[in-house]
């Protein structure tokens, strides 16, 4: 394969690979929207996990171990 | 403190890590005041042989603040924010604590050698990554035990969702292990040489040319992302928020603008090699991600600043807190200033000039410097359990030091673009104006109000680390951990 | 999808990686076979060039000057002819600077001295008056490592297969050839100095710095 190719390719390529990101990028933004708007999940609540982080004080959300196990 | 009355944080290796941000910083800051002063009067050169010279003392002082200063810092709010929003504790693990102890050990020796063969020549001559080979494996192996500590951390965690800061420092950890490696490809020469009694410590580069410039401002840009911006970030999204007791502005544009950060940040290397010899695409590339990387840069100063909404009051009451605004806004100065250098046109101009050092202090000084010692604040009375030595201090620290920051990038914006100007200078006959001994004589001045400025910033660094050592040693000793605002006697 | 991303460490960690590294891929790797081109008449430094690059390197000369001539008028009419890729094939490691603290040496040899240079190193300001180098004196009497400059030329040879050795290429040989030529390379650039310290040096078969400083400064053309 010659030079040519290999950089028409190389442009390609890279146009795709941010076409792709760019889509998966703005899918996770709209995503986190939707998500707060229907209540499935409040992001904003995680900010406690600054507020409080005393080791003896109860988790944000417990660790779920029968999930864990499937790590 | 009913159920696990016995089980507490444990700030052992956090204590260790903030007294080699001290140690460390002192040294790197010092150096780079001799060296300021260097360039307005150059006979300070030769006061200790060849050791003292301006070439020998700029690793030195790069290195020293960079791997020494800020590292520190951020390796030791790492074992403080990382145990308390995961919930786990080091005391619980014997391997991890094992680990976490070798990892500074290690760290600590890396620097103190580095002192050492900097001094005595030895270096690669790639910027920020001037280390010998021996040097370099021993970064591997605290790089790799930081990150089992990390992990190990993360694993025993009892929080389920990790908290965003965290995601900062596991993007340190990675980004710099891909980076450091591939930059740091070398071969250590005397393997190959035949029977003459070569040097050990001597390096060749496994890239030639362009090649190398390539991979190594590919490393050099990103470096300062994953070492000057991306830890920090996640040093101010939780110590903010915890002096303030005030919630992130918005946690859902924090995690967006980690995710553009960590995208587009490793395209943006190719502004340091405009009109140089690499190929031209990568140039234009480099300059359209550097303005797209305001973005990002941006989303996070905002929400730092928007933070403290209704609370502004804070700001006068509170010097932490003043310490942390200002970081931020100094962060977005230099997140815009970035771009605008990295537009061709402009860095037609300000390439090589002293605007380029002018922009990394703004970055540094005011921005990771500020930062990092804020951080050390909030931590000191909670680790040592006293009260701040003294809030006037603080005062005092914040304003020598603000003002030395401006003395510094404004003496440097004059000094660079007027050099830049004067090297393309032309008379009426078509020929160059200056010649090049004009362009540095007419900075003397700058190079003067610049070093005073850094004189101010270290003086600043002796009052803080003059406080916290009083804290750790006189403060009030405290009943109880604050929860948020940090104690300070007046 | 992305909730349970975020509560898994490791697969968090491998996205975070793919995303980090995903631009140094595409942007650096797929030009690496076309640049290590050399131009037509570049040639590898010879060993004596070679020690002088490390001293170069030792007392970070890169710190203030820069190696590269950027293709502006008001650059070339200064420095010489812009830089082109192809010069810098037997760079190892590249030395383009990123601050001029003083000019661009990517040229340096076409209109410096030997002289020119033995009074600068030793005390700048009498050449220069107001410069803010500083002074080298040390370069004077501090040896030149050929050893270290021969392992390394050998390597790059060895290796990367830089072209010492063949057909109208610098000759590198063993370590006693090499080293015989590059203190007769070193005899030459004497002649052309005042300091008798140095001279006597020389005839005595040490190699100052300065002499494989100078020696390299010379060779940049």
């Amino acid at each position: 394969m010659d030079q040519e190719t290999l950089l028409t390719i190389q442009g390609y390529g890279k146009f795709f690979l941010i076409l792709f990101v760019f889509i998966v990028f703005y899918s996770y933004a709209y995503s986190i929207y939707k998500r707060q708007k229907t209540g499935e999940r409040d992001f904003e609540k995680y900010s406690n996990l600054v507020h409080d982080d005393f080791l003896d004080s109860c988790p944000l959300e417990k660790r779920d171990n029968s999930i864990e196990k499937n790590d | 403190m009913q159920s696990n009355a016995q089980l507490e944080y444990d700030y052992s290796i956090v204590k260790a890590f903030t007294f080699a941000t001290i140690l460390f910083g002192i040294i790197g800051m010092l150096v780079g005041v001799i060296l300021s002063f260097q360039l307005a009067f150059p006979e300070l050169n030769n006061l200790a042989g060849e050791y003292g010279t301006f070439g020998r003392l700029r690793p030195l002082h790069t290195n020293g603040v960079a791997f020494g200063f800020t590292l520190s810092g951020i390796f030791a709010t790492w074992y403080y924010v990382g145990q308390r929003t995961l919930k786990m504790s080091l005391n619980e693990s014997k391997f991890l604590m094992t680990v976490a102890k070798l990892h500074f050990g290690l760290y600590f020796i890396t620097i103190l050698l580095a002192v050492v063969t900097f001094l005595m020549g030895f270096t690669t001559s790639k910027e920020y990554a001037e280390l010998e080979w021996p040097l370099d494996l021993l970064v591997v192996v605290w790089w790799v035990l930081w990150g089992v500590a990390m992990f190990g951390m993360i694993g025993m965690r009892r929080e389920r969702t990790i908290y965003v800061a965290i995601w900062y420092y596991m993007s340190s950890f990675l980004a710099i292990a891909m980076l450091y490696l591939f930059n740091n490809m070398e071969v250590p020469t005397f393997l190959w040489s035949g029977d003459a009694p070569s040097s050990l410590m001597h390096s060749v580069s496994m890239y030639a040319g362009s090649n190398d410039a390539s991979v190594q401002w590919w490393y050099g840009h990103n470096a300062v992302a994953f070492v000057f911006t991306a830890p920090i970030i996640g040093m101010i999204y939780y110590f903010l928020p915890k002096e303030s007791g005030q919630n992130i502005f918005s946690y859902k544009l924090s995690l967006l603008s980690f995710w553009g950060l960590m995208f587009v940040y490793l395209w943006a290397g190719g502004h340091h090699l405009l009109y140089s010899t690499v190929p031209d695409w990568m140039q234009t590339m480099g300059s359209t991600m550097s303005v797209v990387l305001i973005l990002p840069s941006w989303g996070s100063a905002i929400n730092m600043l928007l933070t403290m909404k209704g609370e502004w009051q804070q700001l006068q009451t509170s010097p932490l807190i003043k310490f942390m605004i200002l970081a931020s806004t100094f962060y977005m100065l230099s997140t815009i200033e970035g771009p605008i250098q990295a537009i061709k046109s402009v860095n037609a101009i300000a390439h090589f000039t002293d605007w380029i050092p002018g922009h990394v202090h703004d970055g540094v000084l005011g921005w990771v410097g500020f930062m990092t010692m804020a951080s050390l604040f909030h931590m000191a009375p909670r680790m040592f359990k006293r009260e701040i030595y003294s809030k006037s201090l603080m005062e005092t620290q914040f304003w020598l030091q603000t003002v030395g920051i401006v003395f510094y990038f404004t003496s440097m914006w004059i000094a660079g673009i007027t050099q830049g100007m004067m090297w393309r200078a032309y008379d009426e006959y078509g020929s160059l104006l200056y010649s090049f001994i004009d362009t540095v004589e007419v900075l003397h001045p700058y190079y003067t109000i610049r070093a005073v400025g850094g004189l101010f910033y270290l003086v600043g660094f002796f009052i803080f680390a003059y406080n916290i050592y009083k804290t750790a040693t006189a403060g009030r000793v405290l009943d109880k951990e604050p929860a948020n605002a940090s104690p300070m006697a007046s | 999808m992305f909730h349970w991303l975020e509560q898994k460490p490791f697969f968090f960690a491998v996205v975070l990686f793919l995303t980090v590294a995903f631009a140094g891929f595409v942007t650096i790797v797929p030009d690496f076979a076309k640049q290590s081109q050399p131009t037509v008449g570049t040639k590898p430094y010879t060993v004596l060039e070679l020690a002088g690059r490390q001293v170069y390197i030792k007392d970070s000369c890169n710190a203030c000057h820069s190696q590269l001539i950027r293709p502006f008028k008001s650059e070339t009419d200064r420095y010489g002819m812009y830089s082109l890729s192809g010069e810098y094939a037997y760079d190892r490691p590249f030395l383009w600077g990123s601050k001029r603290a003083g000019p661009d040496l990517m040229r340096v040899g076409n209109y410096r001295t030997t002289d020119w240079h033995e009074n600068h190193m030793m005390n700048p300001s009498d050449v220069v008056p107001g410069t803010v180098m500083p002074k080298y004196p040390h370069q004077f009497t501090n040896m030149a490592d050929l050893a270290t400059a021969y392992a390394n030329a050998n390597t790059q040879k060895e290796l990367f297969g830089v072209p010492y050795d063949t057909d109208g290429m610098p000759k590198l040989g063993s370590w006693a050839e090499a080293e015989a030529q590059a203190k007769e390379d070193a005899k030459l650039i004497a002649s052309d100095m005042k300091n008798q310290s140095v001279k006597d040096a020389v005839a005595n078969g040490q190699v100052p710095e300065i002499v494989a400083l100078i020696a390299y400064l010379n060779s940049l053309k």
